[in-house]
């Protein structure tokens, strides 16, 4: 079964008194386990895609189904407790909260509720992560002491750190130099292999889109390609 | 709560330190003014009774009302062993009493003269004055004479007398004969105050002999307590012993309440109202007859709850438009927050802890700031003779804080805090994550 399904999914914004139409009705499915690249030139519907299956913003109408469970109609405070749960989230200016240290950054998720990591793990899972993104030294530094390239090595730290069934990137490495981007790929990639998390990237470098299992490519709201692992999933025309 | 939420609040205080600086800073500001305020009100009423108990010579009075044959009303105690019963048996400890008689007089000396209060008491054996008055001519041995007369320094200057000069007083007698006495200056007294300095002291038994009062006699009885915030409960005790004694007494109830009349307005009243055969008695304490000193410190404490809620009516506005400022330079610090798990009640309390941490800072410094005044302005010595020495302790300003009030002060901050901040509180709670997301700085 799909970890992920969307079903005719469309979101409409309302500029004043004009709509925006931003997903024109888009379904796919995303497989457990998969390296999924959302790829997509500017305004073609990648952030609002991402959003939608991040449960942090909601469908103008369809379905967004994760891990079998229809979420449309759950409230504010299911949703977040939902995403707490089983969603990672990694941004494109990292985002991570300033007045907490780098160790205090990648637990911060910890705390705020029932994971599936048992508190006896914690400090050992805690200490893994920052060993895996290879920030150990700087675990007492400030987000501000911290290159691009680190904080948002911390942030894959902190988006993995509830052990979540799916990560949410949003153009993670837009806002670094083009060799610690692949450096960031490479190490979502390493993590998707030894954890088994499903992640989920937008971008819309070439070459990074070429590392992924699973391309899904949009425009204008649509679904122009989505092809996995060479094969042709829809059928739909491809641009390579 | 999750002890996260603090956490991050405190440290969103210090890393916006000058605005944080500044809003704290009003906060404390308004915490010390009111501070000071209801620190002097506090010491006021306790300095005006101390004051007065120690011119008056007690904390708890018992004074006699008899009328002569030909219908006049006279001051006096004459059962005196009855009283000395009453106080053994009242249970009262730790008191020092005084007997005394008063009488308004003029003092004549070459020519000149001046109205006095002299007041009778046993010069020879009396502590309470010689704690008090302190000699800047003559000595205690000389006012031990049964002729002495101690007078101040202000009024020795006006009749131009020293020691050992004689002096003639004239006055009335309790049942109204005109009379004269004879006394020898044996102290000339720095009496630092203005009531003291129509305060002029002789014998009780040579004062008594000269008013027509028996020896032994006395008009009234101090009580000095050791301690002044007794003296409600020992009167109440002193007043049942003697009622269960059997003893004529004024009723205390109008004393009391205070507030309709003071007790010499009701003394006056009950006494052109009825008469009585025998002595009946009074008891009352200094706080009865100060019981205006009191409204006086409500009225304080009144005015400074009013100045706190306005001074820090312009503190809520800054608070509010402070923090609708911090959430929306956090917009994304919410957003990701909430994307990652925060429930919106949590954002709220965020704020809000931030608001509360800060209040609590602002107010404990503003008593710090407060103590800080206090401790420097009771540095400042007034001058003896100033007629603000009755809200003086030892020619110096003191100040008293009763806890629950800064307990009160920094409550009602707190709360006055929260509310001005829940607002932007709420309305950063109420932002959708995707839109808080989204926006650039
Ligand atoms: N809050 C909004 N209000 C109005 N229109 C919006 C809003 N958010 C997105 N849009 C519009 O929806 C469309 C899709 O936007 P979206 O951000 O999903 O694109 P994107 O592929 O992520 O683009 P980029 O590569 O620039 O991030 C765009 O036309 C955008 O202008
Ligand atoms: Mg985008």
């Amino acid at each position: 079964m799909a970890i992920i399904e969307l079903r005719d999914v469309k979101k409409d914004y309302l500029l004043g008194k004009v709509t925006v139409p931003a997903v024109k009705g888009v379904s796919f499915e995303i497989e457990r386990g998969d390296f999924v690249s959302i790829a997509g030139p500017s305004g073609s519907g990648k952030t609002t895609i991402l959003n939608m299956i991040g449960l942090i913003d909601i469908p103008s109408s369809g379905e967004v189904i994760i891990e079998g469970k229809h979420t449309g109609g759950l409230s504010d405070r299911e949703l977040t407790r939902f995403r707490h749960e089983v969603l990672g989230f990694i941004f494109q200016s990292f985002n991570l909260i300033p007045v907490l240290t780098v160790r205090e950054n990648v637990e911060f998720p910890l705390l705020l509720g029932k994971t599936r990591v048992p508190r006896n793990e914690w400090d050992q899972w805690i200490d893994y992560l920052l060993e895996e993104v290879g920030l150990t030294g700087w675990k007492d530094h400030k987000p501000n002491e911290l290159s691009g390239g680190q904080r948002q090595r911390v942030a894959i730290a902190r988006a993995l750190i509830t052990r979540p069934s799916i990560v949410l990137a949003d153009e993670p490495t837009a806002n670094l130099d083009s060799a610690t981007g692949e450096q960031i790929i490479d190490l979502m990639k390493k993590i998707n292999r030894e954890l088994q998390t499903t992640f989920i990237f937008s971008t819309h470098d070439a070459k990074i889109v070429s590392i992924a299992d699973h391309v899904i490519r949009l425009r204008d709201g649509l679904v122009i390609e989505n092809r996995r692992k060479g094969e042709d999933v829809n059928g739909t025309e491809s641009e390579e | 709560m999750n002890p996260v939420l603090p956490r991050i609040a405190a440290r969103n205080l210090l890393r916006q330190r000058k605005r944080t600086m500044l809003l704290a800073g009003a906060i404390a500001f308004g915490i010390m003014i009111v501070t000071l305020i209801n620190g002097f009100a506090g010491a006021f009423i306790r300095n005006v009774s101390e004051n007065f108990a120690y011119l008056m010579g007690g904390h708890v009075f018992v004074s006699g009302t008899e009328y002569s044959p030909s219908g006049r009303r006279i001051s006096v105690i004459r059962d005196t062993a009855v009283i000395d019963e009453a106080l053994a048996s009242s249970g009262l400890r730790n008191l020092r009493v005084q007997k005394t008689s008063q009488v308004m007089a003029t003092l004549i000396f070459e020519g000149k003269s001046i109205r006095q209060n002299l007041t009778g008491i046993d010069l020879g054996h009396s502590s309470m004055l010689r704690d008090r008055l302190m000699l800047l001519k003559g000595t205690w041995e000389d006012a031990a004479q049964p002729d002495a007369l101690i007078i101040s320094e202000k009024i020795a200057k006006k009749l131009n007398v020293l020691p050992g000069d004689k002096v003639i007083a004239q006055f009335q007698t309790i049942t109204g004969q005109n009379n004269v006495g004879e006394f020898r200056i044996a102290g000339i007294s720095v009496d630092s105050s203005f009531i003291g300095s129509i305060m002029a002291y002789v014998q009780l038994d040579y004062l008594n002999s000269l008013i027509g009062i028996r020896n032994g006699e006395y008009m009234s009885l101090g009580i000095m307590l050791d301690r002044l915030d007794r003296s409600g409960t020992a009167a109440s005790a002193l007043y049942v012993t003697m009622k269960s004694m059997g003893l004529q007494l004024f009723e205390r109830k109008a004393a009391q309440d205070g507030n309709a009349m003071t007790p010499f307005q009701a003394m006056i009243r009950e006494q052109t109202r009825e008469r009585w055969e025998g002595t009946r008695y009074r008891v009352y304490t200094i706080d009865e007859i100060l019981s205006q000193a009191r409204q006086i410190v409500v009225a304080l404490d009144t005015a400074s709850v009013f100045i706190l809620v306005v001074l820090f009516a312009i503190v809520m506005i800054g608070l509010s438009n402070t923090f609708r400022m911090a959430m929306f330079e956090r917009i994304r610090e919410i957003g990701t927050m909430r994307a990652i798990g925060v429930q919106r009640n949590e954002v709220r309390a965020m704020f809000l802890y931030e608001a509360l941490f800060m209040a609590l800072a602002g107010s404990v410094a503003g008593l710090l700031l407060a103590f800080l005044a206090m401790a420097g302005l009771s540095l400042i010595t007034f001058d003896p003779q100033s007629p603000v020495f009755l809200i003086l302790r030892n020619g110096h300003l003191s100040f008293s804080l009763p806890p629950l009030r800064a307990l009160f002060n920094i409550a009602l901050i707190a709360a006055l805090t929260l509310a001005a901040v829940y607002a932007p509180a709420n309305a950063a709670s109420k932002l959708r994550p995707a839109e808080a997301l989204r926006t650039v700085k």
